[in-house]
């Protein structure tokens, strides 16, 4: 039922939003989420107006910070696309996780022989690795799905843990170890396969770039192009598709492999324009985070690319917050938790309304 | 019934609104005891939110509801229930694993314990008193429709209703249960129980003591049904004349074969769901198909489609095989597909009317330019499709989900007579439609029979086989049971082989 009424009030569902309803509904969401971080900060012993102010400092307070939040952001970006992507067609690829690391690896697999070659050589190699990895990893789950019906939240779940320790086994001991090395890490890659700077005094690499376009290439995929069209049915009524005569099994393969893809260039940018090296660490958790930023930016690639620098900010200015006002770093994380929530909720309250109603 | 007689159910000026519509419009009406009153009206005209406000599931705006001369206030069900109202559902709401009797006994809610005795004994005493045939120790999943309904008409009455409230009951029955349907309504009307019954075939609207007629939320009026005429009814519900459905033969269906189903055979965990089937369709011949639904009809539209293989047996379209043909090869032979399920099978709620007028297509050169789709082909496809078919839609952009059954359905016949050249598939093609868009549909059908398409056409209404066909194939259990001849066929044959009786005269 889509009615509640309690003491002479009414909750009841919408029948048409109005357009301002969204827009005052995430602010109302806004303000929530910044009282209840406030609460949060001043348990933690900060004022939260220093709090807010040095996170802001930390983010935006200067070029090189500014630069900082944007690469923090790229793979956020990327993975959030992919996660946006599959959802769409309600297809729930929590796999993003592993396909990050099957990017990184494949690419690293072809690169990191090719020490000496050009760069035109190398990057160009290293993009391609990185979209194969991720588009083959997570083409397995979508394969278990349609031929065997596994359901790919189980498959890509598991396939999330798998690679983790491969990727480990490679590593440690194994034939991508550093030469001599104690940690579980490769040799520095090649100088020839590094993503240039892009701009000047901060850390910003070329994968920024590539997310940027990625985000548009994405935005015209699903808005102008019959794959897109067949996305947002498939998100609607997959039934409906298949009795039309759409290839529905292809159809799931091929969103898998595209979100697989994006994902995997988000290990890419991370081991070749950050880290510089292979290793678990560089590129864990940007799976999960990325479904997060995905439905925040509310599964439109413009949203997911703000969403994407919002959380990128929020990682960074967070260093800067602890180092002055002592607030724990990784408090950070439960800030982005309140955000999900509190804007979930905004957007699930716009689809009602209170009415008063009449004395019964 | 005497005028100064307390009516069983009032309605003053009751008012219901969803955001700026207003689904009922300061409707007043009057049920009397052991009367049988019709709500009549077509899709969207407020018969479900009426029924709903008197159910307990809306809350009226404005308005008062009186039962047996007192006011009562309606939040919930429960309380519809306790001041002796209950309602059957077109969906039924049974627990499958369950028995009759604790089907019955869970919607009753009698505390901590059950009194299974005292329960068997009431339900014993309800069906005899009703002539209802029911063993109260069936699982509910055992029973067939027309049974289920029993259950939820026994389920109210022991709940101890004087206002039985009835939506569509017969769209699930087969003729002869419709019958038994009545005569039970009879006996209840004449030990003073009320029933409120919501029907579109006039043939029960006609068997009502009043009838109200509501259209666009309002009432138009309410009159005994005595003093009324069919058309008079028709009339007021549609707001103009209607033709009532004519028989419009075309020239003599032609000798040249369109279609040929040879002994399909289609299999699900053993049981055979189609049973050797074997047909003709001509050029220019419309085939119908009678049968209750869930007699095969689905599982034989979808092998013909080619979205399901079937197990045994051969389908040809103009000497074409179509064995193994995917969905999309099998419209590209010329076979448009009209689904009986149109939300499930025919339309993607969430897409526009011009993005549903390609659905299947819209990997198809005419639609794209480059690697984008022409918005502007799709739009100025839409526009014409809005135009020929008279589709109330706000413009190409507007979403399917928003449109009415009838309008949903428009929107899948303009695409599928589009694609059919050689063959169209109609399956229940006027379910649930009101009049207006039944005669449309029934135009249309006639119109691509003339241009020479062999049309198969599964329906439940009779009426709408014997205005268009020109013969008529009876389905039941998986098993075409005989193909009569449209003009010699009486209603009473069709109905006799829909219950499975095959009669001496039909091969």
């Amino acid at each position: 039922m889509s009615e509640f009424s309690l003491a002479g009030w009414r909750l009841e569902r919408r029948i048409e939003q109005s357009r301002f309803s969204r827009p005052i509904g995430l602010a109302v969401a806004l303000v929530g989420a910044i009282l209840v971080c406030s609460v949060l900060f001043v348990s933690a012993g900060a004022n939260p107006l220093t709090a807010f102010a040095t996170l802001a400092k930390g983010s935006f307070g200067s070029l090189r910070v500014t630069g900082e939040t944007l690469v923090k952001a790229t793979p956020l970006i990327f993975t959030g696309l992919a996660a946006c992507v599959a959802f769409r067609a309600r297809l729930w690829n929590i796999g993003a996780e592993g396909q990050v690391f099957a990017g990184a690896m494949f690419a690293f697999w072809m690169q990191h022989n090719l020490g000496g070659y050009p760069a035109l050589v190398q990057i160009p190699i290293v993009v391609a690795g990185g979209i194969a990895g991720g588009a083959l990893y997570a083409g397995l789950a979508a394969v278990l799905k349609t031929r065997f019906s596994v359901d790919e939240v189980i498959s890509t779940v598991m396939l999330n843990y798998i690679i983790v320790y491969v990727l480990s086994m490679l590593l440690l001991r194994g034939p991508w170890s550093e030469a001599g090395g104690f940690f579980e890490q490769s040799a520095r890659i090649d100088r020839g396969a590094v993503l240039p700077i892009v701009l000047a005094g901060t850390r910003l690499h070329a994968g920024f770039l590539l997310a940027i376009v990625a985000a548009v290439l994405v935005y015209f995929l699903l808005k102008r192009t019959p794959l897109g069209y067949e996305i947002k049915a498939a998100g609607s009524n997959l039934r409906a598709l298949d009795v039309q005569g759409t290839n529905t099994r292809r159809l799931i393969l091929v969103v898998f492999l595209v979100s697989g893809a994006l994902a995997g260039l988000a290990g890419v940018t991370e081991v070749y324009g950050v880290q510089y090296r292979l290793k678990a660490g560089a590129i864990a958790g940007y799976g999960y985070s990325g479904i997060i930023v995905a439905i925040l930016g509310q599964l439109h690639p413009a949203g997911v690319v703000v969403a994407a620098i919002l959380f990128g900010a929020l990682l960074n200015g967070a260093i800067l917050m602890q180092i002055t006002t002592g607030v724990p770093s990784a408090l950070i994380y439960a800030v982005q938790a309140i955000l999900l929530l509190f804007f979930l909720a905004g957007w699930a309250a716009c689809n009602f309304r209170l009415r008063r109603i009449a004395d019964a | 019934m005497t005028p100064n007689e307390t009516p069983r159910l009032s309605v003053r000026h009751l008012t219901k609104r969803f955001g700026p519509l207003v689904a009922n419009d300061d409707i007043s009406l009057d049920v009397m005891p052991g009367e049988l009153h019709c709500l009549l009206g077509e899709n969207g005209a407020g018969k479900s939110t009426l029924s709903s406000c008197l159910y307990g599931l809306y809350r009226p705006d404005g308005g008062e509801i009186w039962v047996d001369g007192r006011p009562v206030h309606l939040n919930s069900p429960s309380d519809a229930i306790a001041a002796g109202m209950g309602m059957v559902h077109q969906h039924f709401v049974l627990v499958p694993s369950f028995t009759v009797m604790e089907n019955i006994a869970v919607g009753a809610g009698s505390g901590w314990r059950l009194d299974y005795a005292g329960v068997l004994d009431r339900i014993r005493s309800i069906c005899d008193a009703y002539a209802i045939e029911l063993d109260p120790s069936q699982p509910i999943g055992e029973l067939s429709v027309g049974e289920q309904q029993w259950v939820e008409i026994v389920k109210v009455l022991y709940m101890g209703a004087r206002l039985l409230i009835l939506d569509e009951p017969t769209a699930v029955l087969t003729p002869d249960e419709s019958k038994k349907l009545f005569t039970v309504i009879e006996r209840l009307l004449a030990d003073g129980i009320s029933v409120l019954l919501i029907s579109h075939k006039m043939a029960e609207v006609m068997r009502s003591d009043a009838v109200s007629v509501l259209r666009k939320g309002r009432l138009v009026g309410t009159v005994r049904t005595a003093d009324t005429t069919r058309d008079e009814l028709t009339s007021m519900m549609v707001g103009r004349r209607v033709s009532a459905p004519v028989r419009v033969d075309g020239e003599a269906a032609g000798q040249e074969r369109m279609l040929a189903v040879r002994d399909l055979v289609r299999l699900r965990d053993t049981r055979r769901v189609l049973d050797g089937i074997s047909f003709d369709v001509a050029k220019g011949e419309i085939l119908g198909l009678a049968g209750v639904s869930g007699n095969g009809q689905d599982e034989l539209f979808e092998c013909l489609c080619g979205l399901v293989a079937p197990d045994e047996g051969s389908v040809t379209l103009a000497d074409k095989p179509l064995h193994g043909l995917s969905v999309a090869e099998v419209a590209a032979e010329g076979v448009g597909y009209v689904p009986s399920d149109r939300f499930r099978d025919g339309l993607v709620a969430d897409l526009t009317v011009s993005e549903n007028l390609v659905l299947g297509q819209h990997w198809q050169g005419r639609w794209r330019r480059g690697p984008f789709l022409d918005r502007g082909a799709l739009d100025a496809n839409a526009r014409r499709a809005i135009e020929t078919y008279s589709i109330a839609a706000g413009g190409p952009d507007s979403a399917c989900r928003k449109l009415s059954g009838g309008n949903a359905q428009k929107v899948i016949l303009a695409r599928e007579f589009t694609k059919a050249s050689k063959l169209l598939l109609c399956n229940q093609p006027t379910r649930g439609l009101d009049v207006g868009a039944i005669e449309f549909v029934h135009r249309e059908l006639v119109r691509k029979r003339d241009e020479g398409c062999a049309v198969l056409l599964a329906s439940e209404e009779l009426e709408d086989l014997f205005a268009l066909c020109n013969r008529i194939g009876v389905m039941f259990r998986g098993r075409l049971l005989a193909i009569l001849d449209a003009r010699s066929a009486t209603h009473e044959e069709v109905g006799r082989l829909m219950a499975g009786q095959e009669s001496a005269g039909a091969a």
